[in-house]
Formats: C-alpha cells, structure tokens, sequence
C-alpha cells in the first residue's frame, strides 16, 4: 500500500471538517474460491463525506459496498457501519441498519413487474413505519419531483430509458432519506451528457439529505464531480487515497493509469 | 445496456472424501442437483409457516399463475377431449362397446389423463415463467435489492410462487377435466345423438370418489413440483442473461420429468390403498 499518498491527503480535501465516521472498514479479506477479491481493505468514511472507489473490473469493489450492506459475507476484518460490527448483526437489525442506507444498484435493479411509483413505495411499505397512503402518495411525488421524473410516475421500468432508470433507482434509494448512500457504477452504460447529469443529480441529493456517499466507478469525470476523496484499489488494497488534485499529480504508474483518459 | 458483473466468481473447491471421486461426473452432478433441491425445499417448509406471510403476493401469484393459464388449459383440455373420443370411438365399435364411450373417456380423463396433461401444460408456461422471470431477476440485481429494502427475497418470491402453485394447479385441473368432458361430449355429439344429460350421467355412473380424489390429491404435488423446480432454477441462475434462458429451459424440463415421476409414484401408492 503506498502509505505515502495517504499521508498526503490529510492535507488535501480530505483534512475538511467532517463528521463523526459513520464507516470504519479495517483488514477486510473477502476470496471467491482461489480468487482473492479484498486481501487488506481499510477505509474510513466520514458524515457529509463523498468517497469515490476507482479501480479496474473485476477488482472487488462491487464485493466491496456489498460486504458493507451485508450482502455477502466477509471472511476477515471488520466493517463497523454506525458504530456496529455488521457481521454480528442478526436479520432484523441489519433490516433496521438498511433502512439508514440507500443503494443504487449498477444495473438500476428495478422491479420489472411493478410500476414506476410501486418500485418507489416498495421500500416504504418494507422499512418504514406504516404510512397513511397520503403521506406514501406525498413522498413519492415529492423523490420523483427531485429527480425530475414526476411524468414517469405510472410507467413501467421497460418503458424507461438507460438515464431515466438510473434516475428512479437513485429515487428508491433516497426515499427513505438514507444517512449513507452507495452507489454501484452510477454512470456505467450511459453517455456522457446523461452520465454528467447523473452525477450532478447525486451530489445534488447528497447536500439536499446531507448523507454521505461511497461511490463505485471507474468513470473519471464522475469521480472529479463528486468526490471529497479518491480512494483506488489495486490488488484488493486500498493502494492510494487523496482529492483528485492530488491523486492525479502522484508520479505512479498504477495510479496515472485512471488518469489517463481523463480531461 | 447489459453489464457484465464487476466480479468473476469461482467455485469454492472444497475437499472432498475419496469415495466421492470413484462417483462417475454425471451421477455426481445429477446427486448435487437433487440434494440442492431438497435443501430449497426444506427452506421453503421453515419459512412457509413464520411471519411475515405475503398474502398479498401469494394472492397475486395465484392470479398469474391461474388465472392467466386458464384459456390455455382450458383450450389444450378441450381438444384432448375431443380427440380422445374421436380416437377411441373406431376401436369401441369393433366390440359393439361404443355405448361405453362417456364411461370410459370419463375415467381416462378424470383419473390420469386431466392432470397430467395440465401438469405439463403447467410445467411448460409456469414453470419456464417463473425460471426466467427469477432469472432475469437475479442477474439484474432486483433480489437484492428486495434484500436491501428490508423484505425476504425468499419468501416474498419463492414462497409465494410455490402456494401459488401448489393450490393452482388442483383448481386448473378440475376445470381442465370439465372442459375436456365438454370437448368429449361434442366428439360424441357428432356422430350420435346422445344428449348432453345422458353423456354426463353415463360419465359420472362409472366415476366415483375414489376416481377423483387420488388424481385430485396428485395434482396438488404436481403443483408444487412445477413452483419449486421454476423458483429453484431461477433464483439459483448464472452466467448473465444466457443463465436466464438455460432457467427457464431446465425448469420446464425438470418439472415435466417430475410430473411423470410424481404420477408413477401416486399410482403405487393408489394401488396399495386398493384404488384401481
């Protein structure tokens, strides 16, 4: 791990004034059969903190925001989400831990045989306490008004383009006002007008929810608009960490290899 | 744009006894298939009887599941019905026995032909729905995120399907055998003048209890086979959108086999109790 970067990026954007951690993942391994996807993940994620993961395919950090959502287990290490050790937490504890954490799935993941506004109040029925249809009926308009989608309210996710899927799966997820969001390739399979769009929409609902984020790409220009801090990963390490600024200016070849094609 | 999956997941291998090896591939593959359906199987039996229940989506299967097979069975019925009678008529006239028509197409139908046959119409349209539809809902994610709002993935769409199957198919079968006497009614029709309250009569004075309610019961099984074979093979899919396909293709397969075996087993077991 190169140290050395991390060192650097205290005194960079990472040195703002943040929070209290809300995430603290330590030594986390995580191997599918001979396949070592996470060897000695560690990262910390403060309130009001937008951190973007980059690396290649294949490298683990899908496993990575899944691990903390408790999707798939890990085998070592630690993840502490909201002061709690997510590996000892039984099914409805970790039901409640979910309702404070929004994910955006990289394929969007809506539900093919529900409506627009059935995906969006899926959630609610599930996690949030019972609602009168009213205020259901309120605080769908009112996540569909803040994407800009409210004329696809009674449409079917197949009715929808790549852009306005990923727009209504970020609806879903921020539905319940989530403290955290997790974002899985936002940007993946889109152009880059629309993939610009979406991710001034995220950094939009992150100051209007004031949540944090962990976003999931290896779209550049999506990382510089959204991140507070870069963390790469190599070799299922976090290998370097700092602004963008930062990361970009590092004379490393594994680290300028992301850089390479951006503006 | 479909997305390949971020990450490339290998089997884990574990070490295994060394008889096992001595197993040829296949029967090894065919044994692992088998104990993984019983172990689905046996999830299902432990979350069936715990809260949360899903009526809500149990009440919908039930009406995707029967309600929208109803014209095809319906349809499929009818024209065995029809044939049956026709193909039979030629051979009971050689004995001088054609007065036994209604009576012997009755029991055909009543007590292996009906549920059988809508069984495997069943296996074909549920079955490969239910296979692609989990498929294609495993690899868009779509499980988890049920997962990740808080809900039973397993339970809100596995236990769901498979009541809804296993009370279905029963209601299919009484109507598809209704239909298929209507189907041999007209067959009849055709060529006699035998009217409609005669046919039945003949039909259900050769029928009694003990012809329905084994054939009744069996469909129940039928029912749950073809749920627990589609949700299996979809909510375990792979490979993308062709592990999609290869769902749908296997559950039909499978569940089609299993009807047959299924029958085999509950003409024993009626034998034994002294039903035929």
């Amino acid at each position: 791990m190169m140290d050395t970067f991390t060192e650097e990026s205290k005194t960079g954007i990472g040195a703002r004034n943040y929070g209290e951690p809300i995430i603290e993942i330590t030594h986390l391994q995580k191997s599918f059969g001979e396949n070592h996807v996470l060897t000695d993940f560690n990262l910390t994620v403060k309130q009001g903190e937008n951190v973007v993961v980059l690396g290649k395919s294949g490298c683990g950090k899908s496993v990575l925001i899944k691990c903390i959502v408790g999707l798939i287990k890990y085998e070592a290490g630690s993840i502490k989400l909201f002061g709690q050790e997510v590996s000892t937490l039984k099914q409805k504890e970790l039901d409640i831990m979910r309702a404070r954490i929004g994910f955006v799935f990289q394929s969007s993941a809506l539900y093919d045989s529900m409506t627009v506004k059935q995906n969006l109040e899926f959630p609610l029925r599930r996690h949030g306490k019972q609602k009168s249809k009213t205020e259901v009926d309120q605080l769908v308009e009112e996540t569909l008004e803040n994407v800009g989608l409210m004329h696809a309210i009674n449409l079917m996710p197949s009715e929808l383009s790549g852009g306005m899927r990923k727009r209504i799966g970020l609806a879903r997820s921020l539905i319940l006002k989530p403290e955290l969001m997790l974002y899985d390739e936002p940007t993946t399979g889109l152009d880059p007008i629309t993939a610009e769009e979406i991710s001034k929409l995220m950094l939009a609902m992150q100051e209007k929810y004031n949540s944090s984020s962990i976003i999931i790409s290896h779209d550049m220009h999506c990382a510089e608009l959204t991140a507070n801090r870069l963390v790469v990963m190599i070799d299922g390490i976090n290998y370097a960490q700092g602004s963008f600024e930062e990361l970009k200016k590092i004379n490393d070849s594994k680290v300028h290899a992301f850089f390479l094609n951006s503006k | 744009m479909e997305e390949k999956s971020d990450i490339t997941i290998s089997p884990v291998k574990k070490s295994e006894p060394a008889w096992v090896t001595v197993i040829p591939n296949g029967l090894r593959g065919f044994l692992n298939e088998a104990g993984e359906t019983t172990r689905f199987a046996l999830r299902f039996f432990r979350e069936v009887f715990f809260p949360p229940y899903e009526l809500r989506e149990v009440v919908h299967q039930c009406y995707e599941i029967g309600y929208r097979s109803l014209t095809l069975v319906g349809l499929t019925a009818f024209i065995i019905g029809l044939v049956l009678t026709l193909q039979s008529r030629p051979t009971l006239s050689k004995f001088g026995a054609e007065s036994w028509l209604p009576a012997m197409v009755g029991i055909s139908i009543i007590r292996e032909i009906g549920p059988v046959i809508v069984a495997l119409i069943c296996a074909g349209k549920i079955g490969s729905s239910i296979g692609a539809e989990l498929g294609s809902m495993k690899v868009t994610e779509q499980i988890d995120a049920m997962e990740v709002s808080g809900t039973n993935p397993f339970k809100y769409i596995v236990v769901s399907r498979i009541i809804a199957t296993t009370f279905m198919v029963p209601i299919l079968t009484i109507m598809g055998d209704a239909i298929a006497l209507c189907g041999s009614f007209l067959a009849v029709r055709i060529k006699s003048s035998v009217s409609f309250t005669l046919f039945f009569d003949q039909v259900f004075g050769a029928t009694d209890f003990s012809d329905f309610l084994p054939a009744f019961l069996k469909s129940f099984f039928f029912g749950f086979a073809i749920g627990l074979i589609g949700c299996y093979k979809g909510y375990n899919s792979k490979k993308g959108t062709e592990g999609v396909g290869e769902s749908a293709n296997s559950a039909v397969v499978v569940s089609s086999l299993l009807v047959f075996v299924i029958d085999l087993i509950a003409v024993q077991i009626t034998e034994f109790f002294g039903y035929i």
